[in-house]
């Protein structure tokens, strides 16, 4: 198992090396000069220049990614154009509140999906079957964040049950965090759960026809603990192959589904970095996402090598 | 059967995902959707009741009413109008999208998946890299390069959703390089751009038109998101995104505005998305052969209806299981019954071995399943009753029949490899019976496995119990898998041709094994198999079954000297050894006849060499020490008592 987390972790460097690279080269492409956008028209040219050169800006573009690099690699991820704040205490400060958010969601997606998924492969064609088929196409075609508005309408503005807005965070009070996060995660989670039924659904209809099924069967194991322990754990390797792009997906919609509940995440961090084309800040929101990704895959390959023992080195 | 539904052994055909009429529905639906859809998008300047920027802030926030069907906005602007609006933004939206994603992605992945090499290499890194930032960011950084705005927000989508297309066409090529047409080609000389245009392209056009469809629903979701955030298309311009974008603002308010431009985007993205989901059916496996059309029961000629059992069978005071005039149907819903087991009755003593014995096709498993209860949701016992130490378990409830399974009945299956779990250990999964089964605790029933596993022939039992599945030869794992039927010292062992997937020289040891267990344990042993020279070296009797009923019945020896069914006849010259002892007879012709199609009286009368006019009426069986059900014997018997 060590091996196998080894062998991930080296296979992920260059993944990093190369999006840091794109992300650097296409913020550089910003069609503006940020000395420009800081200072507007109002500068002398030697403000300018000065400003230029504080910057780095002056120097040529290879230079700029490797002084960049070096100071990414321990954790400085530079300053926010406009802000002054440092990019790595702006993306830390949000980050864990688009991480539960994600999290939380995914939680749900989880669960959801592999029950609805196993009650429809349980017996198909039936009732139970037909509703989860639609519920999955349905859920494919809703667009999280309209589904958000319908949530906050009804058990927000209308039941009361939960806030509209905001977000409290897990340290400062966990049933708060729950009432706050609760919404906005059933709303994100709602098109992965779909997703996730359709393939717990047709991975679990294809192994229940395998003979270690019939055979489990026939040495007396009940019929749950067979299709819990038996099936269940090899229909979910399929599942969990794809299950870190279901989570990618879902960190990209926590982006706008922070922005119904106003929730104050990396979100709305880099769109706010969009509309000011603060550079260092849309790098640093770029190189953390895909520092994430990274990690779920990793620990998604990990469930994925206990699940598979074929899959794992030898 | 009582106990019908049983998970794992559905034997219910893979359901084509949907009939023919069904798929024909969705098309209607979708196609009426995304037709309302196009006809407002180009008739908006006409059929839109309002300028949808033509603000009138008396009338702000409004509900439906008969002025304004779907209400106002907050700043008063017809929402019905700015919806029929929304429809032509998202129809150019996704279209421009679509086509820079198809322009950038296609021919890139032609160029890579033809060239291969270092081009190859580096645009590949590039797309992963591209497809482990979420798609979202992937947009938002290149609309902070563009700017926001209908156009530059479509670019972005454009370029996010091109490594899709790039992928896909990329595997095509990949696919294609090397097939024979495309190496003829270069052979005689084609350029390269020929080559790729008219030999690989047309490959490419079937998936990504499926490709495209997906990618229709998914950027308009992208689309609705973006302008949602303020990045996508710019106020007052009506789209459904940013409708939404006001309709958040005023939730409290007036929650209706939140509705319409929803439905909207639900109703397409649905219709696209099921649109594409059928055409990915009918293009994967062929419109054509999409659905077979359901087996129409074939004319069935009804059973004689019998005096209780037409095969008396001699009852034994040292019976281990007894079966009588067992019937089993497929029973599939909506169509006739048909039969495939019909009066089987059979016996077995304590520590004595059946063979079940005929070719693929005959009943012999559906046997073995029925006594475990295990028959599955389609195949149903209609008829009969299935003793077990005198006690009837046909009739029994699940909770019950969980309990006779692996403790009373042991199975073990033709493949080993596949009726062990590969997801965990072959110790864990004998160890798991001997815990949920004996109540054994976790070190006893370590122990205890590891004592069975040695007891198999395993060598270093206690290290081969740490393995997984596909560790194992096939050998290895079907003494494993006898290990675990009898793990629980079960009265009967139910052995479905045991050695058949195993090499000739492992099905000897295998065999002599069963021989030593069946001695060491003393069970009963019901085992099936075609073929006759196995079960003549581990069967005390045997059985024969033909078309699902049994034909003949008698002691291995009996059998083998005087075989009066001509089926078992045909069986026995089959062997090789058999030509020696009996004049050479032609291998049985033809094959065993599928349920639904079996002939009124003899079953085997089709492919019989003795074939008679009364082998057309129902044959029953007949003796007592050995039982055979032939015209021939029946009329040799009748002569002898009339005599």
């Amino acid at each position: 198992m060590l091996r196998l987390v080894a062998q991930r972790v080296l296979a992920l460097v260059p993944l990093l090396l190369i999006v840091s690279v794109l992300t650097f080269s296409f913020t550089s492409l910003l069609p503006s000069d940020p000395v420009d956008l800081i200072l507007g028209e109002s500068g002398t040219q030697e403000q300018h220049d000065m400003l230029r050169k504080r910057m780095g800006l002056d120097q040529p573009v290879q230079v700029r990614y490797a002084a960049w690099l070096g100071k990414a690699v321990r954790g400085d991820l530079g300053t926010s154009f406009f802000s002054s704040v440092s990019v790595t205490d702006a993306v830390l400060q949000r980050l864990p509140v688009t991480l539960s958010l994600t999290a939380f969601s995914a939680l749900i997606a989880i669960v959801v999906g592999v029950a609805a998924g196993v009650a429809a492969a349980l017996k198909p064609q039936s009732l139970a079957d037909r509703l989860a088929t639609l519920g999955a196409t349905f859920g494919q075609a809703v667009p999280n964040f309209w589904f958000g508005l319908i949530l906050v309408a009804i058990f927000a503005v209308g039941l009361r049950w939960f806030p509209a807005t905001g977000f409290v965070r897990f340290s400062e009070s966990p049933s708060d965090w729950l009432r706050s996060v609760t919404l906005p995660s059933i709303a994100l989670g709602l098109s992965a759960s779909a997703a996730i039924a359709r393939q717990v659904r047709s991975a679990m209809v294809g192994v229940l026809q395998q003979d270690y099924i019939r055979a489990a069967r026939a040495q007396g194991l009940s019929r749950s603990r067979v299709i819990l322990r038996h099936a269940l754990t090899n229909a979910m390797v399929p599942v969990v192959a794809v299950l870190s792009f279901q989570i990618t997906v879902l960190l990209g919609g926590a982006l706008v589904v922070e922005q119904v509940f106003s929730i104050n995440g990396l979100g709305t961090l880099a769109i706010g970095a969009v509309r000011q084309q603060d550079i260092p800040m849309l790098q640093g929101l770029v190189l953390v996402m895909v520092a994430l990704v990274v990690a779920v895959q990793l620990i998604t390959d990990i469930i994925y090598g206990l699940l598979n023992p074929k899959a794992r080195p030898s | 059967m009582s106990a019908a539904a049983i998970a794992g052994e559905s034997d219910a055909p893979r359901r084509s995902r949907r009939k023919p009429e069904a798929s024909m529905l969705i098309v209607a639906f979708a196609a009426t959707v995304l037709g309302v859809l196009f006809l407002l998008a180009v008739l908006a300047d006409w059929v839109s009741p309002y300028d949808p920027l033509q603000q009138d802030l008396m009338s702000a926030l409004q509900w439906p009413s008969s002025a304004h069907w779907l209400g106002t906005d907050d700043l008063g602007r017809d929402v019905l109008s700015r919806l029929i609006y929304g429809c032509r933004i998202a129809v150019i939206a996704t279209a421009e999208a679509t086509a820079i994603a198809l322009v950038i992605g296609v021919p890139i992945g032609l160029f890579i998946g033809y060239r291969g090499g270092w081009w190859d290499w580096i645009v590949m890194r590039v797309v992963e890299a591209l497809v482990s930032i979420p798609g979202i960011m992937v947009a938002i950084v290149i609309i902070a390069i563009l700017g926001p705005g209908l156009h530059r927000a479509m670019i972005a989508l454009g370029i996010l959703f091109s490594t899709s297309f790039l992928r896909l066409t990329r595997g095509v090529v990949l696919a294609e390089r090397e097939e024979v047409y495309v190496r003829s080609a270069r052979v005689v000389g084609a350029s390269e751009t020929r080559i790729l245009l008219r030999h690989i392209f047309p490959n490419i056009a079937p998936p990504l038109i499926v490709q495209t469809t997906l990618t229709v629903g998914a950027v308009l979701l992208a689309e609705a998101g973006l302008s949602f955030i303020g990045l996508g298309i710019q106020p007052p311009q009506a789209s459904w995104g940013t409708m939404l974008n006001t309709a958040a603002a005023f939730m409290d308010l007036n929650w209706f505005l939140a509705i319409p431009p929803g439905v909207a985007i639900i109703l397409t993205v649905l219709s696209v998305n099921l649109l594409g989901d059928v055409l990915r059916d009918s293009i994967g496996r062929g419109i054509a052969a999409a659905a077979p059309p359901p087996a129409s029961a074939p004319r069935v000629a009804p059973l004689l209806a019998r005096a209780p059992s037409d095969s008396p069978q001699s009852s034994r005071s040292d019976e281990m299981l007894r079966i009588e005039a067992l019937d089993i149907v497929i029973a599939m819903p909506g169509a006739t019954e048909i039969p495939v087991i019909t009066d089987v009755s059979l016996a077995i003593a304590k520590g004595e071995t059946l063979g079940l014995v005929g070719e693929s096709g005959s009943g012999k498993t559906l046997t073995g399943l029925a006594i475990l209860g295990l028959l599955g949701p389609v195949l149903r016992m209609t008829h009969g009753s299935i003793r077990l130490n005198g006690r009837a378990i046909h009739d029994l409830d699940q909770k019950a029949l969980e309990a006779v399974r692996g403790s009373e009945v042991a199975m073990v299956f033709q493949d080993p490899t596949t009726s062990l779990n590969p997801a965990f250990t072959v110790g864990s999964q004998i160890a798991e019976v001997l815990r949920i089964k004996n109540g054994l605790s976790a070190e006893d029933a370590r122990r205890r496995t590891v004592q069975l596993i040695d007891r198999v022939g395993i060598p270093r039992a206690a290290e081969r119990a740490q393995a997984y599945p596909h560790e194992l030869s096939g050998g290895m794992a079907q003494r494993i898998a006898i290990a675990r039927a009898l793990s629980c010292n079960p009265s009967l062992l139910i052995a479905d041709e045991p050695t058949t997937a195993l090499d000739v020289t492992v099905q000897q040891e295998i065999l002599d094994l069963f021989r030593d267990l069946q001695d060491e344990f003393g069970m009963a042993m019901m085992f099936v198999t075609h073929d006759l020279a196995v079960a003549a070296d581990v069967c005390n009797r045997i059985a024969v079954m033909y078309a699902g009923e049994v034909v003949e019945t008698a002691e291995v020896d009996a059998l083998f000297a005087d075989p009066r069914h001509p089926y078992t006849r045909g069986l026995l010259s089959a062997l090789p050894q058999g030509s020696s002892r009996n004049p050479p007879l032609p291998i049985i012709p033809g094959s065993v006849p599928r349920p639904g199609t079996w002939p009124t009286g003899c079953r085997f009368q089709n492919r019989c060499d003795r074939r008679v006019e009364a082998c057309e009426a129902r044959i029953p069986l007949v003796g007592a020490e050995r039982m055979v059900r032939c015209v021939h014997y029946q009329n040799a018997r009748l002569k002898a008592v009339l005599s």
